[in-house]
């Protein structure tokens, strides 16, 4: 493969394998927590980073990520404080981040295109040093997952019996919060902050489509991410696409894969169900309503 | 002497202004199987909820084996069974997955699942019917095959105490059959059991004491259901 000869390429796939391992392993807890849209929001808040990054004449990946961090925090504390005023908080806080964004960027005089390429990502930019960041966040997410990840499922899955069974139950929600902010973190100069969190949402969707189980549902979309992340990077240098929207383009086509291909495996459990269980009932509608209702 | 299970003084829970729970005093002995009974919003649910501390009083105290909720550590020797598995985002878990989820209390980070961890599954998953369904996804199945598997949850984690909030809701009479089996089991080993329940059918015979709640007051404790028939 061509693309191999290019040092930037071979930077942009390691860490395109590592966005795809880490985005949907944080993914899977945030799904079930229903917070889909919870690195959408620190993505906007990460722009005000960037800006006071470029602005102060710092890194801008260190500004990102120590503003992204406090910005989850934030939302934490908001989702758990009010059930009915977060809603309104978080837009407040989303829109307060990518104004600040743009603003301190454009105050920076770098203007658009750096904005752009942290709005959407440019992977050929990216350096070996960013390639160290990179690798050694994603280790501490997935050293996250990997040690918390049992606490995690049932804190996801009823916080109350999370509670009863001794949890830190704070603790861990502002865990799954920080974790999913250096994940966009991570993601960011590949993707960019506005299409970070599909890397973490739609894999997972496009996996529990076609799963029994939760770990089966993490690692099966770990392999989605890894293969839309990989083959989105190579398919935009063959034919010169924007990196961050093919990946995420062949994310969602995955999810359309898996959707029709889910719905033609229950229809095969149902009938054969209905073959083993109830001879006497002819009609595949009833025989599948039998399994999945019944 | 050691503390008692749960020991509740004037506890009082507010909800919008309104007491939902109004000064009950409750104090469950080690062995009791109790059943707390009342009408629809009668506060059964907040009333457990406050004594395992997920619900937060107003006033009076309670304590679990002699210590508040918020300062309790041994949340080995509890196990709650909630009255339903919420559906979430939609990931699913394995019928397994989520019964083995009951160890978390005894088990550690640094550590992964032991022998004894995967032992205790498999004797849950056989105490609640559910091994030849292990590996199938919990969501799927049907309300009271669901509500086997919550309790299968809690058994792993080998408690003390359970609680168990309405564990017979929406559940047919071949699954309350066996969750009463499996009360009695529990009761046999002296555990002790507090259940909210809207009637207790099958359970009956299990329970050994009866508290009945009407707008958040204690209005009933009687040490049997017969006892309660002839009261009434």
């Amino acid at each position: 493969m061509g693309m191999l000869e290019y040092d930037f390429m071979r930077v942009a796939l390691v860490m395109a394998v590592l966005i795809g391992l880490t985005a949907p392993a944080v993914g899977t807890f945030i799904v079930q927590r229903r917070l889909s849209l919870l690195g959408d929001g620190v993505g906007h808040i990460a722009l005000t980073g960037i800006g006071l990054g470029l602005l102060t004449g710092t890194s801008p990946v260190l500004g990102a990520l120590v503003v992204a961090v406090l910005g989850a925090v934030a939302i934490e504390v908001l989702r758990a404080r009010s059930r009915s005023g977060a809603d309104v908080a978080l837009a407040l806080l989303f829109y307060g981040g990518l104004a600040g964004g743009v603003l301190l960027t454009d105050a920076e005089g770098g203007g658009g295109t750096s904005l752009q390429s942290y709005l959407f990502g440019s992977i050929s930019s990216v350096t070996v040093d960013d390639l160290y960041v990179v690798a050694a966040l994603a280790a501490v997410v997935l050293g996250v997952v990997a040690l918390f990840g049992r606490e995690l499922f049932l804190l996801c899955q009823d916080e109350e019996v999370a509670r009863a069974s001794g949890l830190p139950v704070r603790f861990l929600s502002a865990l799954v919060a920080v974790t999913a902010a250096v994940t966009v973190v991570i993601a960011m100069r590949a993707i960019g902050l506005l299409l970070v969190s599909a890397l973490m949402v739609v894999p997972v969707a496009a996996a529990q489509q076609l799963t029994r189980g939760f770990r089966a549902t993490m690692l099966l979309a770990m392999a989605a991410g890894v293969l839309s992340a990989v083959a989105g990077l190579a398919g935009s240098f063959e034919y010169d696409l924007p990196p961050g929207p093919s990946i995420v383009l062949l994310a969602l086509t995955l999810f359309v894969a898996a959707v029709l291909g889910g719905t033609l495996v229950r229809r095969a459990r149902a009938r054969a169900a209905a073959g083993r269980r109830i001879p006497a009932v002819r009609s595949g509608v009833d025989a599948e309503a039998e399994v999945l209702g019944g | 002497m050691s503390a008692p299970p749960f020991a509740m003084t004037a506890g009082t829970v507010r909800r919008d202004g309104r007491a939902v729970l109004d000064a009950v005093d409750l104090e469950v002995a080690p062995g009791d199987v109790l059943a707390v009974m009342g009408p629809n919003g009668a506060g059964k649910s907040t009333l457990v909820k406050a004594l395992l501390g997920l619900v937060p009083l107003a006033g009076g105290r309670t304590e679990i084996y002699g210590v508040p909720p918020g300062r309790f550590r041994d949340w080995r020797r509890v196990g709650y069974v909630p009255q339903r598995l919420p559906m979430g985002g939609g990931v699913p878990s394995t019928v397994r997955e989520v019964v083995a989820s009951g160890r978390v209390a005894r088990q550690s980070r640094w550590r992964p699942a032991s022998a004894a961890d995967r032992a205790a599954v498999d004797r849950a998953l056989e105490a609640a019917g559910l091994t030849a369904l292990a590996r199938e996804s919990a969501h799927l199945l049907s309300g009271g095959q669901q509500q086997r598997v919550l309790i299968a949850r809690a058994l792993a984690g080998e408690p003390d105490v359970f609680v168990l909030d309405e564990p017979t809701a929406g559940v047919d009479a071949g699954n309350q059959a066996a969750l009463a089996a499996t009360l009695r089991d529990l009761a046999g080993t002296g555990r002790t059991v507090v259940l909210v329940a809207h009637e207790l059918g099958p359970m009956e015979p299990v329970v050994t004491r009866t508290v009945e709640l009407e707008h958040g007051r204690l209005v009933r404790d009687t040490s049997s259901p017969a006892d309660m028939r002839e009261s009434a």
